[in-house]
C-alpha cells in the first residue's frame, strides 16, 4: 500500500510528458541474489533514451514509457543485465521486479566503462567483456532481432573471425572442412557441452533459435576450463530468461528461393519456398518459472534434392526456493528429415546439358539420398550463492543424436552423459578462483562405427589476481580420457593470460594449450567414400595445439568500441583422413584405403579486428569486421585446405521510429587450397560475396521484417561441388505477448 | 544536421562501393570448357548391336595414335558419354587448352578389359571431326582450344559405318 502511494505521489509529481496519451509508468524494485535492494541499479529501454537508476532499498520509477510491448533492462555492475518485457496500455502503471542472479564482482574491482556487456563463457562465470583475456565476439538479443534469421548457425555465421564452411563452424580458421567429422569448435548449451557423441560435430539445429537470447564465441583454445574440442574456440548459446507473468511469442515465416540466374542450370518449373512457425509461451509466479516452444519448418530447397522438414521443441524450468539458489531444468528434442545433396553435377555424372557442371544438379549417383536426424538434451543445473564471496554450480546433462542415412545406408545413435561440480570464490584482495571436476560418459551403437564407449574426467582450476590495475589469469585442467574401458590418453591444457587497461584501451594477452580428442566415429570408422574403403584407427592420438594472442580493446568516446587481436597458432598430431595401402588378407594384393591419421602439423595465424561505431547515436550502428588468415601445412609446406585468406563483414542499421533498415555484406576470399585436390582441383571456385537485406517494421505487439538473404544472387560455393545458398526473400511476423 | 546528413552519405557510398565488385563474379553457365559440339545420329542401333554396347563416347587425343597402346592416353580421362539415338545432343569435353589431332566417337562393346591388346575386338571408330579440307588418310581435323574452348566440333554417327581399330594400325 506504502508503495502505491508512492507510486501515486510520483505519478502526481511527474513532468506532464510522462502523463501524455500513450505512455505507461513502469516501477518496482531490483534485487540483489540475497533478495536484497540494489541502489544505482540502471534501467532502461533499449532503443530509447528511456533511463533511470535505482534509489536506496532497490526502487525505481520510469515515467513516460511507450505503449505497446516493451523491453526494459536493469544493469547493475558485475551482474549479468536482467531483463523484462511487458505489454503495457496508456496511462497504466505496472511493477515490474527484476532479480539479479549470479556472484557480484567487488565495485572496487571495476574500473572500465559500466556500459559493457557481461559475459561468462571465456571464464566460466560472469565478467566484463574487456576483463577477459581472450577475444570474445558476441552475437546480442538486438542482433537477433534485427537479423530476423531462422537458425542457429545463421545466427553465428556474421560473428567477427567466423565462416561457415557448409555447416561446419571456423573460428579464425580452426577447423577447415571435414564433412562434418570432429569439429574443433566446442558447442555449449549454457554451458553444458553439446557436440556429439558419435562424430564430434556440431547439430546447429538443436536447439530452436527462438529459445536462444544471445550467443557468445570464445576465439582460441579453451580446453584449460572445457576439455577437448575446445582446439579452436568455444560457441555458447544462451537460453532465453524466462519473466515473471504471461508471456507468449508466435513467429511465422515465409519465403521463396530466387530461380538460377541462367536458364541452362534450371532444375525445376515452380519457384521453391519456405516456410516455419514457432510458438513460445511462458509463465512465471512467484519462485516457479516455465517456458515451451513449439515449432516446424519446411523448405523445398534452392537445389535439386534438397527439401527438409523439422519439427522442433524445447523448454525450460527454473525454481528458486530460497533466495541465492536457482534450480533450471532446460531441454530441446528437434527430428529433421532432410534430402542430402551429395555434390553437384559435372561432367558424366549426369545430363549436364553442354555445360562442364550444373552447379544446381545433383550427381545421379547420390539420387535419392536423405536423412533422418533427432537430436535432443536435457540439462538440470542447481546454482547457489552461499555469501557474496562464494558460489557454487552442480549440473547433469544428457545429449543423444541418432541419425539414419538412405544412400548409402547408415545409422548411429550415440548418448553423452554429463556431469559438472563448480565452484566460484572471490575475496576482497581482488584474487578470484573458479575450479571444478567435469566428467562424462559417451555411447554409440552404429552399422558404421561399432560399439563403443568413451569416458572423460576433467578437473579444473583457473585463479584470477588483481595487482594494481592489472588482472593476471593463471589455470590448467588435466584430461583423462578412456575409450571401451581402457585408457587412451591424459592431457594437460594450461592457460596464463593477463589484461592491463591503459590510456590506448584494454590491453590483453594470453596463451594456452588445446586439444581435441579423436571421436569415437574417426577411431572407428568402416564405410566406404569416394569407391575406397575406410578402415578403423582404434590408436589414435588426440590433436593438440598452442594459441598465443595480444589484443586491445579500444572505446571510441561514447559512440564505438574497436578491438584488434593478433593471433598465432601451433597445431600437433591434426586428424586427416589419409590414403594408405593395406594387403589384402584374402587377394594378397596391395589396395589402397582411406584411414584417419595423425598426420599433419598446422600453423595459422593473422589479425583478427571488429569495429563498432554508433555515431548518429543509437539510431545508427555500424559494424566492420575484418580477419586475415596466414595458414600453413607445415607437413606439406603448402597452405592449410579451406581457409580463406581475408574475411570481411561490413554491416550497417538504421532505426527510424518504427521502421528499420539495415544489410550484411561479406567478403571471402577464394580458397587457395581443397583436400583431394587429384579429385576436386579442376573444378571452379571463386570469392564469396554475399549481400543480405533486411527492413522492420514495429507496432505495439507485431512486428515484421523482410529479409533479402544474398541479395545479388551471387552463384558461389565455398567447399567443392556445394553450392551455397541463392537469394532468397523471407517475411518474418511475430506477434508478442 | 547537415554534418548528420553527409555521415550518412559517406555510409552509403562506403556500403556501395563494397558490395559493387560483388556483381557478375560469381559461378557461371559456361560456354564450353574445353570442345564442344553437336552430335547427331544417322539412324538408330541396329537390334543386333543392343545387347552388345557397353557406351558410345567422345574422346580426344593430342597426337594421332602412333601404336594400339596409344589409344588408352585419350583426354579426358573420364569421356564424354552420349545417347545411341534420339535427337541430336550437344556433347562437352572437358579438355585442357591446346591442340588436339584427333577427335572421334568410339563405340565400345560390353565385356571384357580395355587394352592395347584388346582394342580392336571392344572399340570401333563410329565418326570423327574432319576439316573439310584435310586430305589425309584418317581424316585428322585439328582442334585448338583457347581460352573459349572449341565449338561446334560437330559429330554425325552412324552405327551402319563404323570402322574398326585396325584399319588406322594395319594388318587387321
Amino acid at each position: 500500500m506504502l508503495r502505491r502511494l508512492l507510486v501515486f505521489g510520483l505519478l502526481a509529481a511527474a513532468p506532464a510528458p510522462g502523463r501524455a496519451q500513450g505512455t505507461a509508468v513502469v516501477y518496482g524494485t531490483v534485487r540483489d541474489p540475497f533478495g536484497g535492494g540494489v541502489a544505482n541499479a540502471s534501467l532502461f529501454v533499449p532503443g530509447t533514451a528511456l533511463r533511470t537508476t535505482t534509489g536506496a532499498g532497490g526502487r525505481y520509477l520510469l515515467a513516460g514509457v511507450p505503449a505497446g510491448r516493451v523491453e526494459i533492462r536493469a544493469v547493475v555492475v558485475g551482474y549479468p543485465p536482467a531483463v523484462r518485457t511487458a505489454l503495457l496500455g496508456p496511462s497504466d502503471s505496472l511493477q515490474l521486479d527484476f532479480e539479479l542472479r549470479g556472484l557480484v564482482v567487488p565495485p572496487e574491482d571495476l574500473y572500465v566503462s559500466t556500459t559493457q556487456p557481461i559475459i561468462v563463457t571465456a571464464a566460466k562465470r560472469s565478467q566484463l567483456l574487456d576483463q577477459a583475456v581472450t577475444s570474445v565476439a558476441l552475437v546480442s538479443d538486438t542482433d537477433l532481432a534485427r537479423r530476423a534469421v531462422s537458425t542457429v548457425d545463421e545466427a553465428v555465421n556474421r560473428a567477427p573471425g567466423v565462416l561457415f564452411l557448409n555447416g561446419q563452424v571456423n573460428i579464425r580458421g580452426s577447423s577447415g572442412f571435414v564433412e562434418g567429422l570432429g569439429s574443433r569448435v566446442l558447442l555449449l548449451v549454457d554451458g553444458v557441452p553439446a557436440n556429439q557423441g558419435d562424430r564430434g560435430g556440431i547439430d546447429w539445429d538443436m536447439v530452436p533459435l527462438a529459445a536462444v537470447e544471445r550467443v557468445e564465441v570464445v576465439k582460441g583454445a579453451g580446453s584449460s576450463l572445457y576439455g577437448s574440442a575446445a582446439l579452436g574456440g568455444v560457441v555458447n548459446l544462451i537460453t532465453r530468461e524466462i519473466p515473471l507473468g504471461l508471456h507468449g511469442r508466435v513467429r511465422a515465416t515465409g519465403g521463396a528461393y530466387a530461380n538460377p540466374p541462367s536458364d541452362v542450370w534450371r532444375f525445376r518449373d515452380y519457384t521453391g519456398g519456405l516456410g516455419g512457425l514457432d510458438a513460445t509461451a511462458s509463465y512465471g509466479r512467484g519462485a516457479l518459472r516455465g517456458s515451451l516452444t513449439l515449432g516446424g519448418r519446411h523448405s523445398d530447397g534452392y537445389r535439386e534434392q534438397d527439401r527438409s522438414d523439422q519439427w522442433e521443441s524445447a523448454g525450460k524450468a527454473e525454481w528458486q526456493p530460497r533466495p541465492g539458489t536457482h534450480v533450471t531444468a532446460a531441454g530441446s528434442w528437434t527430428s529433421h528429415q532432410y534430402q542430402v545433396f551429395p555434390t553437384w553435377c559435372v561432367l558424366g555424372t549426369c545430363d549436364t546439358r553442354g555445360q562442364a557442371f550444373q552447379p544446381f544438379m545433383i550427381d545421379s549417383s547420390g539420387r535419392g539420398s536423405y536423412t533422418r536426424s533427432n537430436k535432443g538434451h536435457f540439462a538440470a543445473t542447481l546454482d547457489r550463492t552461499v555469501s557474496t564471496g562464494f558460489a557454487w554450480q552442480a549440473r547433469g546433462s544428457w545429449l543423444r543424436t541418432h541419425f539414419t542415412d538412405v544412400n548409402p545406408d547408415n545409422w548411429a545413435v550415440a548418448n553423452r552423459w554429463g556431469a559438472e561440480l563448480r565452484g566460484v570464490g572471490r575475496n576482497a584482495g581482488g584474487r578470484v578462483v573458479t575450479a571444478g571436476v567435469e566428467a562424462a560418459h559417451g555411447d554409440v551403437t552404429s552399422d558404421i562405427f561399432g560399439d563403443h564407449t568413451q569416458n572423460e574426467v576433467g578437473p579444473y582450476a583457473e585463479a584470477e589476481q588483481r595487482i594494481g590495475r592489472l588482472r593476471l589469469t593463471i589455470g590448467s585442467r588435466l584430461d583423462w580420457l578412456a575409450v571401451d574401458g581402457s585408457e587412451r590418453a591424459t592431457v594437460l591444457s594450461p592457460r596464463i593470460g593477463v589484461v592491463v587497461p591503459s590510456r590506448v584501451g584494454t590491453w590483453r594477452a594470453s596463451t594456452g594449450r588445446g586439444f581435441r580428442a579423436p571421436t569415437l566415429a574417426e577411431r572407428y570408422v568402416s564405410t566406404r567414400a569416394f569407391g575406397f574403403e575406410v578402415i578403423p584407427n582404434p590408436s589414435l592420438d588426440p590433436e593438440t595445439a598452442w594459441s598465443f594472442e595480444v589484443g586491445n580493446a579500444l572505446p571510441l568516446r561514447a559512440w564505438g568500441r574497436l578491438d584488434a587481436a593478433l593471433f598465432w597458432t601451433e597445431a600437433r598430431q591434426l586428424l586427416e583422413p589419409t590414403f594408405v595401402l593395406v594387403v589384402d588378407p584374402v587377394t594378397k594384393d596391395t589396395v589402397q584405403k582411406i584411414q584417419i591419421q595423425n598426420v599433419s602439423r598446422a600453423q595459422l595465424r593473422g589479425l583478427d579486428l571488429s569495429l563498432t561505431v554508433t555515431p548518429l547515436g543509437p539510431a545508427f550502428t555500424a559494424t566492420v569486421a575484418y580477419l586475415l588468415l596466414d595458414t600453413r601445412d607445415l607437413a606439406t609446406d603448402s597452405v592449410l585446405a579451406f581457409r580463406p585468406r581475408h574475411l570481411f563483414t561490413l554491416g550497417a542499421d538504421y532505426r527510424w521510429h518504427a521502421l528499420s533498415v539495415g544489410g550484411d555484406f561479406r567478403y571471402s576470399s577464394r580458397v587457395e587450397r581443397i583436400e583431394l585436390e587429384p579429385v576436386f582441383g579442376g573444378d571452379p571456385r571463386v570469392a564469396a560475396r554475399v549481400l543480405d537485406l533486411r527492413a522492420g517494421w514495429e507496432r505495439g505487439p507485431l512486428a515484421a521484417r523482410l529479409l533479402v538473404t544474398n541479395a545479388l544472387n551471387y552463384i558461389y560455393n565455398l567447399v567443392p561441388r556445394t553450392l551455397e545458398p541463392v537469394r532468397t526473400f523471407s517475411v518474418v511476423l511475430t506477434w508478442t505477448y | 544536421m547537415i554534418a548528420g546528413m553527409r555521415s550518412r552519405v559517406v555510409c552509403a557510398a562506403l556500403v556501395a562501393a563494397a558490395v559493387t565488385p560483388a556483381c557478375n563474379e560469381g559461378l557461371r553457365p559456361t560456354t564450353c570448357p574445353g570442345i564442344c559440339g553437336t552430335v547427331t545420329y544417322q539412324g538408330s542401333l541396329p537390334d543386333s548391336l543392343k545387347d552388345s554396347t557397353a557406351a558410345v563416347l567422345i574422346v580426344a587425343y593430342t597426337t594421332f595414335p602412333q601404336t594400339p597402346a596409344d589409344l588408352l592416353h585419350f583426354q579426358p580421362p573420364i569421356p564424354a558419354f552420349v545417347d545411341t539415338g534420339g535427337p541430336p545432343r550437344r556433347y562437352v569435353l572437358q579438355v585442357p587448352n591446346g591442340t588436339y589431332e584427333w577427335v572421334l566417337a568410339v563405340w565400345e562393346k560390353k565385356g571384357g578389359s580395355l587394352g592395347p591388346q584388346s582394342a580392336d575386338s571392344l572399340l570401333r571408330e563410329v565418326g570423327f571431326y574432319r576439316d573439310a579440307g584435310d586430305t589425309t588418310s584418317h581424316g585428322t581435323g585439328r582442334v585448338h582450344v583457347t581460352g573459349t574452348g572449341a565449338d561446334s566440333i560437330n559429330f554425325v554417327i552412324d552405327f551402319t559405318k563404323m570402322h574398326r581399330i585396325c584399319n588406322y594400325f594395319p594388318p587387321c
